[in-house]
């Protein structure tokens, strides 16, 4: 019966069994009669389990009919259509027979595909080839048929490259098959269910494998899958029948063959998950053990190939409880040293228990670690977070966090410091955006965990294949009490906790790994509102200077922790230090971007497919997210706050001293709609603030501004909110007295407290400030309590002479400049065009390269004739305001006299006069093309 | 008294002490009766059990418990101190005999090297007799005999080849020296110290910042007692490695800077940069000096200043290096303070004066902590010494400020004036560099 089954098994499994008798020394009998054996092994210790699968059985078998009888259906179709020489529904079927093979492959064990698809494809290969010989017919066909037909041609050649041995096999004895298929599909339910639905992604023996030299490696690979979805039968013919008889070198020679095809094309990863899991069981000694585990994780981290999707998450899991495993191991066994820089000897592992020098085996466990983090993190960035499934994943933090920290413990024992800090390190990732409430909850959650068994019902499902295949699979040889702790430790509050890790890394540290834990720390007390001593660490760690050389995703932390303390210092009440945090992440509107929230599209430039997928990578997950809108109304209500008044200094030189040029930018737009709208975003509601500012009218500001909506995410809604209205008195009372200082001989105080609300002595010491800072002309007057204005209207002679003085500095100015330029400061920087288009300003350095570049190359002389060449555009520019670039390149050009280009052309032909027309249309395109490159540049 | 000992540092600074320097500071806060004696004499005690001054705190002993015992483990440490100073005496013995003479001594040469060769070819002295004479140093520190201390570690300095034992040598000397009050030399070896601290390359910035740190708090001692003392703290705390360590991890120290920026007349430019640092690290040190000053310049709150004024007057009296008391007969008085508060006045004055242009004078003298009267003749001596532009107008009892505006001509002139000279430098750089292209 046993032969027979295997013939029918699977299509290479004569070879199979040839291959698997040479190997593991017992005769095809033994085979049996071991089987025999397990079966009432099996009997007798589970007899539990079989009822069950008993009941498992039938479920999956009406899923199964159904599909098996949707396919028939359609087998029908197919025959119909190939009767009538309709490619075109032909096509539509095969689509569809494809389809419910994917679902069929679902339900049943699909290692190889149910004979009714062969048969489809065998009939389908057959009425193509008769179709294509038919060149009569084929001509007669209608255009779209004929089109089906070709197509049709491709798509089965394509699909049929990987059922050809199942294709061949049929065609070989098609009878037999089909009238086998069912008992032996029977047979297979009986043992096999179990595993079914894990071996969905079984691999189709792969074609290119079979080629000579491989095929002792393919026969091994397809017993062994074989071997694992029928597992019992497998185990006791290899290794139940006694377990004396399994050796040191049996388990071993398994192992390498399993290493060996992996990461080959077209071996089922699951498969190997599930083999090397086996192979634990059997393992001789606890090295051997180790050394598979360690095989088990990597296999496992393989399963999900590529970089932006994320592992299954109950591969997760179980990886999380091997790496506990492996830490049971270590921690039975301190002799075993685990080492990823010397390849260890070949028979290391075959050291038992009871040997006492250090065995070496070949793991990284930190490397584990991480990699379990990243996967993590990954799959919250994949997951919907509006989905239950995403709070679900966020259960499993404890979790990691216990490994983190049995790791971290052990590799401290070890003396492995840099690891350990490493290990620390991603701990603190997983706290510091945490506030105190998010941590208890987290806390709480994993004390829960350890007093419900630590595993949740919700669960089970997934989780129960896993867990039957434990209880069914023999006791492992090298058993494994739990010795390392299963549930985390957290210190009460997150201070703690971070504080013991930080220093710790501190200590230990390289110096990214530092630099990540001083930025997460500098976030962390901006959370707790620990501005001074958050400011400090950024201040010390000089942190903002070397931050552009660091890898991206430890620059989005140093924005996010900017972000953060930005946040912090405003709800201190420290206005210019919160928008010093936040305006540069204002300055570029790529705030999505810096903080990795999101995409924003630019307008101005399309990203590469490259830049988009490494942008996806660094995504923070959504419950890591700083809320946009809020710090949207941070940034602009301190710049408000900051700029309005600066903007009423009417000092001759404020324009030049611009705060927040994004505020200023977005104030104008506002000013100049025709009509202004009730404000509805953030945006509005801090603009129409704004203009209530500039007139004083601190009520309005205050208002709009505390009905913004996304104050209610602020812990202490109130007192912030007080402090901001308070600020806002206070620059609604310097706005006021420096627009309106001109209209007034005096102002009593008592008056102007009254109009700001404020009382005296706060209301005195502002106005006291202004004074000692010569924002504000005047002085007190003690006795009265009066403000003193003393303002001199200048005369209009004075007024001329002060811009006179003001011209004469600036041409001081541009001459200096000039002669940078003529020295190899940049020619770009004439101060007409400057000032013209200061905005997009920017290519000034590229230029001045370029420049440098052609003066190498000429003498002195022509230098210098280029240079007035330079000088008479700058001339002509100035009346015009500002050129764009474009525009300098066609004025060239049309003119072809005297531009400023021409000038820049000479120097680049050192000496050569510039003077035909023909050269002057040359040297358009040149010019215009320095100009595009160098547009690109800036 | 709860209040007074919020503002005692004694305990802050004492970490940064060594044990025998911390004993001055002890003896002044049993002078100023801020805390029960008895707590006093038992902080000596404690103090003096890590060192060997055994005799000494034997009768500390005594009178803290008006006894007439001394307990017995302070006899057995007597004896074992006894045995320990003959055993290390007799180790160093040559080499101190060899010292006394005078007419060896001169046989020394500045070379190093040379000595010690000298030292072992003739006179069988050689590295260990060396080291015995640094434990014997030391040891004599311990018992308190600082003068010979001072003069075996200057000798040791000479001989000595180990660079750290040769830093710690220094640090004892500059010790002995404090304590001594030989402020010059002692002046002299805090710079020579300073210099090693700043040259060497610490093995960790920690250990340099920690060194740093020691050094100033010795350095109190000096300051406030030397002549040139107001200064030299001035010139030390300010510089940028000495106030980053004070911001990073001493920050009490800003009392003294503070201070010293005040009283110090000359060093006025300093006062921007002190008050901004001041201004940082409000939330991490407060005092009633550095508020005085944050009052004054930052919030420009000048009844909050007056009142932090009255609060410097406490602060000033009780600290160990502010307030040293010069008895004058049967006058004893703080002349530091007075000094302090004469020029915190000129600073309310200064500041106050430049924003008002009409000052009622009762008002004033309050906020200068005067009488009316005393205040006006204060004024009146400012106006005669033509330090203040104003004139006081008895009929209102008011001070009338000169306004001083800058006229608008001056302005003109002033932003005119840099114009010639820049463009001369222009002019000149370009005929500098068109010269060698005319020649060419």
């Amino acid at each position: 019966m046993a032969s027979r089954f295997w013939t029918q098994g699977g299509s290479d499994s004569e070879e199979e069994e040839s291959d698997y008798e040479g190997e593991s020394d017992s005769g095809l009998g033994a085979g049996e009669g071991s089987r025999a054996q397990t079966n009432r092994y099996l009997k007798g210790t589970n007899a539990s389990d079989s009822e069950d699968s008993d009941g498992q059985r039938r479920v999956v078998r009406s899923a199964r009919d159904k599909r098996l009888d949707e396919m028939a259906a359609t087998l029908d179709q197919i025959r119909n259509a190939i009767n009538i020489n309709d490619w075109v529904s032909l096509q539509e079927s095969f689509d569809k027979i494809n389809k419910q093979l994917e679902k069929v492959a679902r339900v049943i064990e699909g290692d190889r595909p149910p004979n009714l698809y062969i048969k489809a494809l065998v009939m389908l290969e057959d009425s193509l080839a008769e179709a294509l010989a038919n060149k009569e017919a084929k001509k007669k066909m209608s255009s779209s048929n004929a089109k089906a037909l070709n197509s049709m041609k491709q798509k089965l050649k394509k699909n049929n490259k990987q059922f050809e041995d199942y294709i061949t096999k049929y065609r070989e004895k098609p009878e037999s098959e089909e009238e086998d298929e069912e008992d032996k599909e029977e047979e297979e339910e009986e043992e096999g269910s179990e595993f079914e639905e894990d071996l969905t992604r079984i691999a189709k023996p792969d074609d290119e494998e079979e080629e000579e030299g491989e095929e002792e490696g393919e026969g091994t690979e397809g017993g062994w899958e074989k071997k694992t979805s029928k597992k019992d039968r497998l185990m006791d013919k290899q290794f139940m029948k006694d377990p004396s008889e399994i050796t040191w070198d049996i388990v071993d020679k398994k192992f390498k063959e399993i290493l060996a095809v992996r990461g080959r094309k077209g071996t089922g990863r699951i498969e190997q998950v599930e083999q090397l899991t086996f192979l634990t069981k059997v393992a001789k000694t606890p090295a051997q053990k180790l050394e598979i585990l360690f095989s088990v994780i990597s296999a496992q981290f393989d399963i999900n190939p590529s970089l932006s999707g994320h592992m299954p998450i109950n591969v997760w899991k179980k990886c999380v409880d091997n790496m506990l495993l492996v830490l049971d191991i270590l921690e039975q066994n301190p002799n075993i040293l685990v080492d990823d820089s010397v390849e260890p000897e070949e028979k290391e592992s075959q050291k038992g228990a009871d040997f006492k020098g250090t065995i070496r085996v070949w793991g990284n466990l930190v490397s584990f670690v991480e990699r379990l983090d990243t996967e993590f993190f990954k799959s919250l960035q994949c997951i919907d977070p509006h989905t239950n499934e995403y709070v679900k994943r966020h259960r499993d933090e404890p979790m990691f966090l216990v490994l983190a920290q049995n790791v971290q413990g052990y590799l401290e024992r070890l003396g492995d410091f840099k690891g350990a800090s490493r290990v620390a390190l991603r701990r603190v990732e997983l706290v510091y955006y945490k506030p105190q409430e998010v941590y208890d909850a987290m806390r709480k959650l994993a004390e829960q965990r350890a007093d419900a068994e630590e595993r949740d019902d919700g669960e089970a499902g997934d989780e129960g294949v896993v867990f039957e295949e434990e209880i069914r699979g023999p006791p492992p040889f090298v058993a494994v009490p739990e010795v390392v702790p299963r549930v985390p430790f957290f210190p009460e509050s997150s201070r703690d906790f971070m504080d013991s890790l930080i220093s710790f890394i501190y200590e230990h540290g390289d110096e990214r790994t530092k630099a990540r834990t001083m930025l997460c720390d500098i976030y962390h007390h901006s959370i707790f509102d620990q501005f001074a001593v958050a400011r400090d660490l950024l201040l010390m760690s000089h942190l903002q200077d070397g931050v552009q050389h660091m890898d991206r995703s430890t620059q989005i932390l140093f924005n996010r922790a900017m972000a953060q303390l930005g946040l912090c210092a405003f709800r201190a009440g420290l206005v210019p230090e919160s928008f010093g945090c936040l305006s540069e992440l204002y300055t570029g509107g790529r705030v999505k971007e810096l903080l990795a929230q999101g995409v924003s599209q630019s307008r101005y430039h399309e990203k590469t497919p490259e830049q988009e997928k490494l942008e996806r990578r660094n995504q923070m997950p959504f419950h890591m997210h700083i809320n946009l809108e809020l710090l949207e109304a941070v940034h602009l209500i301190s710049a408000m706050l900051l700029e309005v008044p600066n903007m009423a200094v009417n000092s001759p030189d404020s324009r030049r001293r611009v705060i927040s040029k994004t505020f200023r930018r977005l104030l104008e737009v506002n000013e100049r709609q025709t009509f202004t709208g009730p404000p509805e975003n953030v945006r509005d509601h801090v603009m129409a603030a704004a203009r209530a500012l500039t007139h004083g009218d601190f009520r309005r500001c205050a208002d709009l501004v505390s009905s913004l909506g996304t104050w209610k995410l602020l812990r202490d809604q109130e007192s912030v909110l007080a402090v901001v209205e308070a600020k806002i008195k206070d620059e609604a009372l310097r706005t006021f007295l420096l627009t309106y200082a001109g209209s007034y001989e005096s102002l009593s105080l008592d008056r102007l407290a009254a109009m700001f609300e404020l009382d005296g002595p706060h209301m005195h010491a502002v106005v006291s400030k202004m004074m000692v800072n010569e924002e504000l002309q005047a002085s007190w007057d003690q006795p009265t309590g009066c403000i003193v204005f003393h303002n001199v209207e200048p005369s209009r002679l004075q007024a001329l002479a002060f811009q006179l003085t003001d011209k004469l500095g600036i041409l001081a100015e541009s001459n200096e400049r000039a002669y940078e330029a003529k020295t190899g400061g940049g020619l770009d920087g004439l101060p007409p065009r400057r000032r013209g288009d200061a905005q997009d300003y920017g290519g000034g350095g590229g230029g001045g390269k370029w420049q440098d570049g052609s003066f190498a190359s000429t003498a002195g002389k022509s230098g210098r004739s280029g240079y007035s060449g330079g000088g008479r555009y700058g001339g002509g520019g100035g009346g015009g305001g500002g050129f764009s670039r474009d525009r300098q390149a066609s004025r060239v050009g049309g003119g072809g006299g005297g531009g400023y280009q021409g000038g820049r052309y000479q120097d680049a032909y050192g000496r050569s006069p510039y003077q035909t027309a023909t050269r002057g249309s040359q040297l358009e395109t040149s010019a215009r093309m320095v100009n595009l490159s160098r547009s690109a540049r800036a | 008294m709860a209040l007074l000992q919020n503002f005692d540092l004694t305990s802050r600074i004492a970490t940064h002490l060594d044990r025998h320097l911390v004993f001055p500071l002890l003896e002044f806060l049993q002078e100023r009766q801020q805390y029960p004696d008895d707590e006093i004499l038992k902080a000596k005690i404690e103090l003096l059990s890590e060192t060997n001054m055994v005799d000494y705190a034997g009768d500390i002993h005594k009178s803290l418990y008006h006894t007439e015992e001394v307990p017995k483990e302070m006899l057995e440490r007597r004896a074992e101190v006894v045995m320990r100073l003959r055993s290390l005496e007799d180790a160093a013995a040559p080499l101190i005999s060899f010292l006394q003479n005078a007419a060896l001594v001169q046989e020394l040469r500045a070379d190093k090297q040379y000595n010690l060769m000298m030292l072992n070819d003739r006179y069988q002295i050689g590295p260990d007799q060396i080291e015995a004479l640094y434990q014997y140093a030391k040891f004599q520190f311990e018992c308190g005999n600082y003068s010979g201390a001072a003069d075996y570690l200057y000798q040791y300095r000479t001989l000595c080849t180990n660079s750290d034992r040769s830093l710690s040598a220094l640090w004892g000397k500059l010790a002995a020296e404090i304590l001594m009050q030989n402020w010059d030399t002692a002046l002299e070896e805090l710079n020579r110290l300073k210099e090693i601290i700043d040259s060497k390359n610490f093995a960790s910035p920690l250990g340099q910042l920690q060194s740093r740190i020691w050094l100033m708090h010795w350095s109190l001692f000096i300051f406030f007692n030397h002549e040139n003392g107001r200064n030299g703290i001035i010139d030390l705390f300010f510089q940028d490695r000495y106030l980053n360590a004070i911001q990073t991890n001493a920050h009490h120290l800003l009392r003294y800077v503070a201070t010293a920026v005040i009283v110090n007349k000359r060093r006025r430019n300093m006062l921007k940069e002190l008050v901004k640092v001041i201004q940082q690290e409000q939330c991490s040190f407060k005092d009633p000096i550095t508020e005085f000053l944050e009052c004054l310049y930052i919030n420009y709150d000048f009844d909050g200043a007056q009142k932090k004024l009255r609060e410097c007057e406490i602060v000033i009296m009780n600290d160990p290096f502010l307030g040293k008391r010069v008895e004058d007969g049967a006058f004893s008085s703080v002349p530091l303070w007075e000094e302090f508060l004469e020029n915190a006045r000129l600073f309310i004055f200064e500041t106050y004066g430049r924003i008002h242009q009409r000052i009622h004078i009762g008002m004033l003298a309050e906020k200068l902590l005067m009488d009316e009267d005393e205040a006006k003749r204060w004024i009146m001596n400012l106006v005669r010494s033509s330090k203040l532009d104003a004139k006081i107008d008895l009929a209102s009892s008011s001070l009338i400020m000169t306004p001083n505006h800058l006229n608008v001509y001056e302005q003109i002139i002033e932003n005119a004036k840099n114009l010639s000279m820049r463009t001369s430098v222009l002019a000149k750089s370009v005929l500098e560099f068109s010269q060698p292209v005319g020649t060419r």
